[in-house]
């Protein structure tokens, strides 16, 4: 057989409950089961102690039976054996019952195994869903945080269609996301320079993001006024940025950010300066004119002490002059960074006219000068009223620091077709080697100049980085002292031939 | 001899306009001054002046706008005009009018000896240098 077998008599107490039963057969399969020999004959308290405590279902279950005669099945968990056993029971007499017994511990284990696994299951589930969670609600506070960001911003596609723009766009630009995601940036917006006349197409920032560009440049300090739909505008400063992935240009970003205030208070500094330089342009203009006619003997003969002092009194004047002007310099190129207009321009006729500028001081200290301009040279890109100073600046310094008789280089060449390469190079004063470092600070003049040319600002050739810079330029020089100085200056080019 | 020229002097500082007067007038020229823009536009239509000098930054009426009214009138239209002033030739809007109402030259005044300017009107009225 292939159940255990057992046949009993059940044992009452006094109330009729069940508390014992005696064993009166049981098969080889018994035995295996449970583990218990010879128990025939025997109480079950005694062959399994304990058992009314631990399984009071088995003796309530067998007593049930044993008094109804009605046949019960029921699985347990026998403690003491440590086995899982199915059993059936049946009373062919009463107060007797047989049982049949099977063990299921496999059943049992495969039953609590899946158990055990769908609950696994469920609690990775569980934390799967509250991963995906926490990823959403991170990627809904990332794009909340970009969508809210204080500056205008919108995506395109690598085809020009906006493909996101958030709340402040849609407020500076008085447009809906709705309306304008998946259409094409140029359809939706409009923007003008500064002398209203409107942006085409192939200028457009975004556009110079999109095409052209295999490496992550940015094209940043763009200013142009953005058009509402009900035809009104401001000012905005721009950065467009290809998004470059794998290689390949899959769509730009725009960034920008009214700039009205910003503007106001530019142009309310720039006027502020430009009225105290002509404040202080006019005093300086009186003593100038006065001095000049009374050293004249306009007014009177002057002897040789009198005119000494007098061309002192000028000397002072004029560098009081020179100083206003390069102040007024100065603060126009600091305030000016903030925009930057650039337009092609012809850098021979910029170089040839700063030669010009200065044939007086060249005839007078006797350089002879040698000019080296290859007329292939590409436009350059610059803003025209600034970029006179470089050429002003580093000239006269060449002129200024040149011993008499001296000798001034001034070549203009193309450096393989992408840059321009200009130098002034002089076989003057030179520059001591442990000030070097100092040379394009504000202010700064090395020791050998000071003494013997009281005159200089110490602001020119900070004047001449700072504007090369901004066109995107390097400067930079070699110099010894008593050898002289050359100075090179390289700029990108256009890109267009004239 | 020669009528000395005439030379209207728009210029509102006293001691400016006083030097220019002075030293026009030992070059032989003949000055009349002008203290600001108004009385300027009203001495060059009275008057016709053989060359302008003119400041831009003035009370009552600023120099482009008096050069704009002058432009207007006929004989205006054509009178030589040097300005002459301390404001920096940078702002776009001055350069414009600059451009608009062409005046012969455009001098800062602390960059320009009297002299030089002399040679200047010499120049734009193609009289001998002296």
């Amino acid at each position: 057989m292939l159940d255990g077998f057992a046949y009993c008599q059940m044992i009452f107490d006094a109330q009729g409950r069940p508390v014992d039963f005696i064993y009166l057969l049981v098969n080889k399969k018994f035995n295996e089961l449970t583990g218990l020999k010879g128990v025939v004959g025997k109480k079950v308290t005694e062959v399994i102690p304990g058992i009314g405590k631990d399984n009071p279902e088995i003796l309530e279950v067998y007593g049930r039976v044993a008094s109804t005669g009605v046949p019960e099945k029921f699985e347990t968990y026998v403690k003491r054996l440590d086995v899982w056993l199915l059993i059936s029971v049946y009373s062919p007499k009463k107060g007797f019952f047989a049982a049949l017994f099977e063990d299921i511990h496999i059943q049992k284990k495969v039953e609590m195994d899946l158990a055990n696994e769908t609950l696994a299951i469920r609690n990775l589930l569980s934390d799967i869903k509250i991963q995906k969670n926490e990823v959403e609600t991170a990627k809904v506070k990332e794009e909340t945080a970009l969508l809210a960001i204080g500056d205008g911003l919108l995506s395109t596609d690598e085809n020009g269609k906006i493909t996101l723009i958030n709340k402040t766009a849609e407020n500076l630009l008085n447009l809906r996301s709705e309306d304008v995601v998946g259409k094409s940036y140029s359809e939706v917006i409009t923007i003008e320079n500064e002398k209203n006349v409107i942006v085409p197409l192939d200028k457009r920032p975004i556009k110079l993001a999109l095409t052209g560009i295999t490496t992550n440049t940015n094209h940043s300090g763009f200013f142009y006024y953005y058009l509402r739909k009900d035809k009104t505008k401001f000012p905005a400063a721009m950065t467009v940025t290809p998004i470059i992935l794998n290689n390949k240009v899959i769509g730009a970003i725009e960034i920008f950010r009214d700039i009205t205030k910003e503007k106001e208070i530019n142009k309310a500094k720039t006027e502020f300066v430009s009225l105290a330089s002509h404040q202080l342009r006019t005093p300086l203009t009186a003593i100038s004119w006065y001095t000049e006619m009374i050293l004249n003997g306009d007014v009177g003969k002057v002897h040789a002490q009198q005119k000494k002092y007098l061309e002192e009194v000028y000397h002072g004047n004029r560098r009081m002059v020179e100083l206003v002007n390069t102040l007024l310099n100065v603060s126009r190129i600091e305030l000016g960074t903030f925009v930057i207009k650039q337009e092609p321009v012809d850098v021979i006729a910029m170089a040839e006219s700063s030669l010009d500028e200065q044939k007086f001081n060249i005839q007078h200290r006797n350089l002879k000068i040698t000019t080296n301009f290859d007329k292939n040279v590409p436009q350059l890109l610059a803003d025209p009223k600034t970029f006179p100073l470089v050429f002003q600046n580093i000239l006269s310094n060449a002129i200024d620091y040149s011993y008499s008789g001296g000798k001034i280089d001034f070549s203009i060449e193309n450096d393989k077709g992408k840059n321009i390469l200009i130098k002034i190079s002089d076989n003057g004063l030179g520059i001591p080697k442990n000030q070097q470092h100092q040379i394009f600070t504000k202010l700064f003049r090395a020791d050998n100049i000071i003494d013997k040319n009281t005159d200089g600002t110490g602001l020119g050739l900070y004047i001449a980085k700072s504007i090369v810079e901004s066109s995107g330029g390097k400067i930079w020089f070699e110099s010894e002292e008593n050898k002289g100085s050359t100075f090179f200056i390289s700029l990108p080019a256009d890109g267009q031939k004239k | 001899m020669e009528t000395p020229k005439t030379i209207l002097v728009v210029e509102d500082e006293k001691a400016l306009c006083d030097a220019i007067m002075d030293f026009l007038t030992r070059e032989n020229f003949s000055p009349i001054a002008a203290r600001n823009g108004r009385e300027g536009v009203e001495l060059a239509l009275s008057r016709h002046p053989d060359l302008i000098l003119l400041d831009l930054v003035m009370p009552e009426m600023d120099g482009m706008t008096a050069l704009k009214k002058i432009r207007e009138d006929a004989w205006g239209a054509n009178v030589p005009v040097i300005i002459l002033t301390n404001l920096s030739p940078t702002d776009e809007k001055l350069v414009e009018s600059i451009i608009t109402f062409k005046p012969a030259h455009y001098l800062v005044k602390s960059d320009w000896k009297l002299r030089d300017v002399v040679k200047k009107i010499n120049e734009t009225l193609k009289l001998p240098s002296s």
